[in-house]
């Protein structure tokens, strides 16, 4: 009995469930007031992603007549239940991730894609062309930054791996970079890792679809793409999960380069990761929002082969040659 | 040790063979007939390998069969002879069950055409060749089941003559597959000339006493060019565009499912068992180079064409070529996940060409610039497909996603223990080739099944059940194989890496106890694959399921009040319903389909320099081709005696 309400406890409220949907509510939200901030105006209130939220869905939900109705509907459910189901992975509780005594940072990677790709068939499926175009760009987008996230993924496995006792490497294992961590301090002390730290701080604002390189979404010039046929609730899901993906992806940077500390006090570490998130917010989210102007898709994808791929190349140079 | 099941690798062969001249005598007189005749013809083999699992999988058998008894003689092997080790039924078991689906699809698939009677007799002669093949227990006869197999794959490709560019596309694929065979044999006359001896386990005993013997550098070097042709590796791999694009559908599977496992079989057989160099370094850099080039240029390629199955076959040599990657790696885990992925790749790949042939089969048309909303026409199809595009891109939980973590895994161990970065740079591209298939199979879901339906295909109807049922066969394959990875290896792949790994044992089985030791051959046992410890698939699969539901029941409650509804763009009374249409201004909406050619300009723009010298080299000339293919000849022959 115990078992089962600690798991459901894991599921549904902490870490998964409720406590990454109010931290994206909240991160979301702080991201509004500080661009709002910087771009010298008083900005929303604090919750009020969560109000556009519920009012979705007081609102009807119309199926375009070129929609697929049950590939429509579905679709971003699906996304969302993708998306929840990463925290449960994450190992921010004392270095254990809540299911399983181990979790794996390449099921991570492509739950992630698996969001996205629930994304782009529900965009599909809407009939749009508009939704078309988006698609095109967000996979374009995807494209983009999966070769300097796969790199820095590859670096840190590589620093952080160790032999299981038959000598064969526990690989991508997010348990095993948290220990590293507790053993040795958190990866960004180490000085080899800081070209791909860097490249992650980018990898993070277009993995969730931020301003300067929010290019599927662009509302002026091709009516929002992907979700310019959505409304009511399906349109509620989307906006939630988009969120909950800047917890999820602040996180991720979280448990990959400042882990490994624990005061042991559940609450506490919950403390701290949310202070750690919502910096991370401001640094990869709200700075770029109210500085840049959004990028054409074709700059986002030089920009993320040439100079993030390098960085994180970098990385994977050095600890590789053992630094 | 007798066992009734002593003789099933031979009968399985014979009957396909001679399924294959009775439909020809009995097909013309009644097609039904030769239908009854394809179908038992198909199943027994499938029927008799599932058998083979306990006894050979389980097991450790070694099944050796000696046509007209002529049994080795003084240590040397003169007879004819199939000998059945864990590998081969490996194999042998994903040639029955593709051969199997295939078939019973064709059926309804081939109902447009005439001449059914040598469709089925081909289609079973090449079915035969390759199980053959996959069984044979001496190298002349791998020979001739090649010969047998490209005859007939290049007849069936030109099956349907009035196709655009089938006659075209069979000369190619005779033409550069003629270069492939005549490589096999050279290599083979060059090990005789050697060895003095064709079969299989002797040769794999006699090998080791012939170290650094440069004939036999040469003969490893054209025999692997030879089966690289039948697995299309790169620079062979324009010619399976052009073959699988025009063939039927159920050809198609063939080639890319089966055909090319052959090519595979072949390398692993050689560069494992006969030639033991899985531990030469520069052999590894060249079998994993030439699969890591062939894995991310054809994924490339794919990124550029404009019919649904010349895209598919692209990444059908994608696929193989991650195969082969990890073929290389001379390692347990790499040639697990090959072997893993082989497997896959003939579900999946088996599954996407029978949804294409599906919608070629109802509008006519492969044209990814021209299709579109097929979904609302044909919604259980579009199904099908996103199972096989889900899986294909190694998305969870399909198989995909299962033996691609292994790939990875592999290659990482490999740069890690060897401390080598070329390896590490092979992690990171098949991570690439990754997303950039998954890149692929999104333009054709757009541009095929969702979007906008074009008004001449407003009237088509979904495949009857006789053609869906096949698919879904290899749809629930994709699941079931995805979501029980440790099963898997259990059953299937810890025999068959353990088999390769364990040479005298194949040697001995063949050629009586004793030979192998008293030629020195070396070998290992493998007991058990490491199983990845940082991804239990059931568990997350559970949970992923349970969020599912819940978010699901909260979506559909949350939905009851209010019904959906449809878009409008006119009242009833003829105003235009303003409500709906800000987009287009008040005036009605038009037909603008997102054509699969326009998608990805951001990528394709800034590869255009690339993209232009692929085009220049895919000049679509037969005998540019083949200069490719004497070239990649001639390369790995100087690497193969200069660096052996």
């Amino acid at each position: 009995m115990e078992f089962v309400l600690n798991n459901l406890f894991f599921l549904l409220v902490y870490p998964g469930g409720l406590f990454c949907v109010a931290m994206g509510i909240l991160l979301s939200g702080a991201d509004r007031i500080l661009v709002a901030r910087m771009q010298r105006r008083v900005g929303p209130p604090l919750l009020q992603n969560w109000y556009d939220v519920l009012k979705c869905c007081g609102k009807e939900t119309i199926i375009p007549r070129h929609a697929r109705r049950g590939v429509y509907l579905f679709a971003p459910v699906a996304g969302f239940a993708a998306l929840v189901t990463i925290p449960l992975f994450l190992p921010v509780v004392n270095g254990r991730p809540a299911f399983s005594g181990n979790s794996d940072l390449v099921v991570v990677l492509y739950l992630l894609t698996l969001v996205s790709v629930c994304g782009m068939v529900g965009a599909s499926a809407s009939g749009s062309p508009f939704a078309g175009v988006g698609l095109s760009r967000e996979m374009v987008a995807m494209i983009s930054y999966e070769l300097p996230f796969v790199l820095v993924i590859l670096a840190v496995s590589l620093k952080t791996v160790i032999l299981s006792e038959a000598g064969v490497p526990l690989t991508f294992s997010l348990t095993e970079i948290w220990n590293y961590q507790a053993a040795n301090g958190p990866l960004i002390c180490h000085w080899s890792l800081i070209p791909a730290a860097l490249a992650m701080l980018f990898v993070i604002p277009c993995e969730v679809g931020m301003h300067p390189f929010d290019v599927a979404e662009a509302e002026t010039e091709i009516c929002e793409g992907m979700l310019s046929e959505y409304s009511g609730k399906p349109l509620a899901v989307y906006k939630l999960t988009h969120m909950v993906k800047l917890y999820v992806m602040t996180a991720l940077f979280y448990v990959l380069f400042l882990g490994g500390m624990s005061t042991g006090i559940a609450a506490a570490d919950g403390a701290i990761l949310a202070v750690v998130c919502l910096l991370l917010t401001f640094l990869t989210m709200s700075l770029p929002h109210a500085v840049c102007a959004r990028f054409r898709v074709e700059q986002v994808f030089k920009f993320y082969w040439t100079w993030v791929s390098g960085l994180a190349l970098v990385s994977l140079v050095l600890v590789f040659f053992g630094l | 040790m007798e066992q009734f099941w002593n003789e099933f690798p031979i009968l399985s062969v014979i009957t396909l063979f001679l399924g294959a001249f009775l439909t020809s005598l009995v097909g013309r007189a009644s097609e039904k007939a030769g239908r009854v005749v394809s179908g038992i013809a198909v199943t027994a083999p499938l029927a008799m390998m599932l058998c083979l699992i306990r006894p050979v999988m389980l097991q450790g058998q070694i099944i050796t069969y000696w046509l007209g008894g002529w049994e080795p003689v003084e240590g040397w092997a003169i007879g004819i002879c199939l000998e059945v080790d864990a590998l081969s039924l490996f194999f042998a078991l994903i040639v029955t069950v593709a051969v199997f689906v295939s078939c019973f699809y064709a059926f309804t698939y081939m109902n447009h055409d005439d001449a059914l009677s040598n469709y089925y007799t081909l289609f079973l002669m090449l079915s035969g060749s390759v199980l053959g093949l996959v069984l044979s227990g001496d190298l002349f006869n791998v020979f001739v089941m090649i010969e047998i197999m490209t005859f007939t794959a290049v007849a069936l490709t030109a099956f349907r003559t009035t196709y655009e560019g089938a006659l075209e596309g069979a000369f190619k694929y005779l033409a550069v597959g003629s270069l492939g065979s005549t490589c096999v044999l050279v290599g083979i006359a060059m090990t005789y000339s050697q060895l003095h001896t064709l079969n299989l386990a002797q040769i794999a005993a006699l090998v080791p006493a012939f170290r650094g013997n440069t004939v036999l550098h040469m003969a490893f070097a054209f025999l692997f060019v030879g089966f690289g042709t039948k697995a299309f590796l790169f620079p062979f791999h324009p010619l399976a565009a052009d073959a699988h694009a025009v063939a039927p559908a159920s050809i198609s599977l063939m080639i890319s499912g089966v055909l090319t496992k052959c090519g595979v079989y072949g390398i692993i057989r050689l560069i494992y068992v006969l030639f033991q160099n899985a531990n030469v370094v520069t052999v590894s850099y060249l079998v994993t180079g030439f699969g890591a080039v062939s894995m991310f240029v054809c994924v490339t390629m794919a990124f550029n064409q404009h019919n649904f199955k010349r895209l598919l076959a692209f990444h059908s040599i994608s696929q193989v070529g991650y195969v082969i990657t990890v073929a290389g790696l001379s390692s347990a885990l790499g040639l697990g996940a090959g072997l893993y992925h082989a497997m896959n790749h003939t579900i999946f790949k088996g599954l996407l060409f029978l949804t294409a042939g599906a919608v070629q089969h109802q509008t006519g048309s492969l044209d990814l610039d021209r299709l579109g909303g097929l979904s609302r026409r044909m919604p259980k199809t579009t199904a099908l497909f996103l199972i096989g595009a889900a899986s294909i891109s190694g998305l969870p939980p399909f198989n995909g996603f299962a033996s691609k973590w292994m790939i990875y895994q592999a290659t990482f161990t490999a740069g890690l223990i060897h401390h080598n970065l070329f390896y590490l740079a092979v992690c990171v591209c098949a991570l690439i080739t990754s997303v950039l298939t998954l890149a692929s199979f999104i333009k054709v879901t757009q541009s095929v099944f969702f979007g906008q339906l074009p008004a001449e295909y407003a009237g088509v109807e979904e495949v009857p059940l006789s053609m869906r049922a096949p698919m879904w066969v290899l749809a629930a394959l994709c699941l079931l194989t995805g979501i029980f990875p440790a099963q898997i290896q259990r059953f299937l792949l810890t025999p068959a890496v353990s088999a390769v790994a364990n040479i005298p044992a194949y040697v001995d089985a063949a050629m009586g106890e004793g030979y192998a030791a008293a030629h020195g051959v070396p070998g290992a046992e493998v007991s058990a694959l490491p199983v990845g410890g940082a991804w239990s698939p059931l568990s997350w699969l559970a949970l992923l399921f349970s969020v599912t539901c819940a978010v699901a029941i909260v979506a559909i409650l949350g939905s009851a009040r209010d019904e959906a509804h449809e878009y409008i763009s006119q009242t009833q009374d003829g105003a235009a319903g303003a409500k709906y249409d800000s987009f287009f201004s008040g005036e009605e909406a038009v037909y603008s389909q997102v054509g699969g050619s326009d998608l990805f300009w951001g990528f394709k723009h800034n590869w255009k320099r690339y993209f232009a010298v692929m085009q220049r080299w895919h000049s679509g000339i037969v005998n540019d081709y083949t200069l490719y293919g004497v070239a990649a000849i001639a390369f790995v022959l100087l690497v193969c005696t200069l660096a052996l």
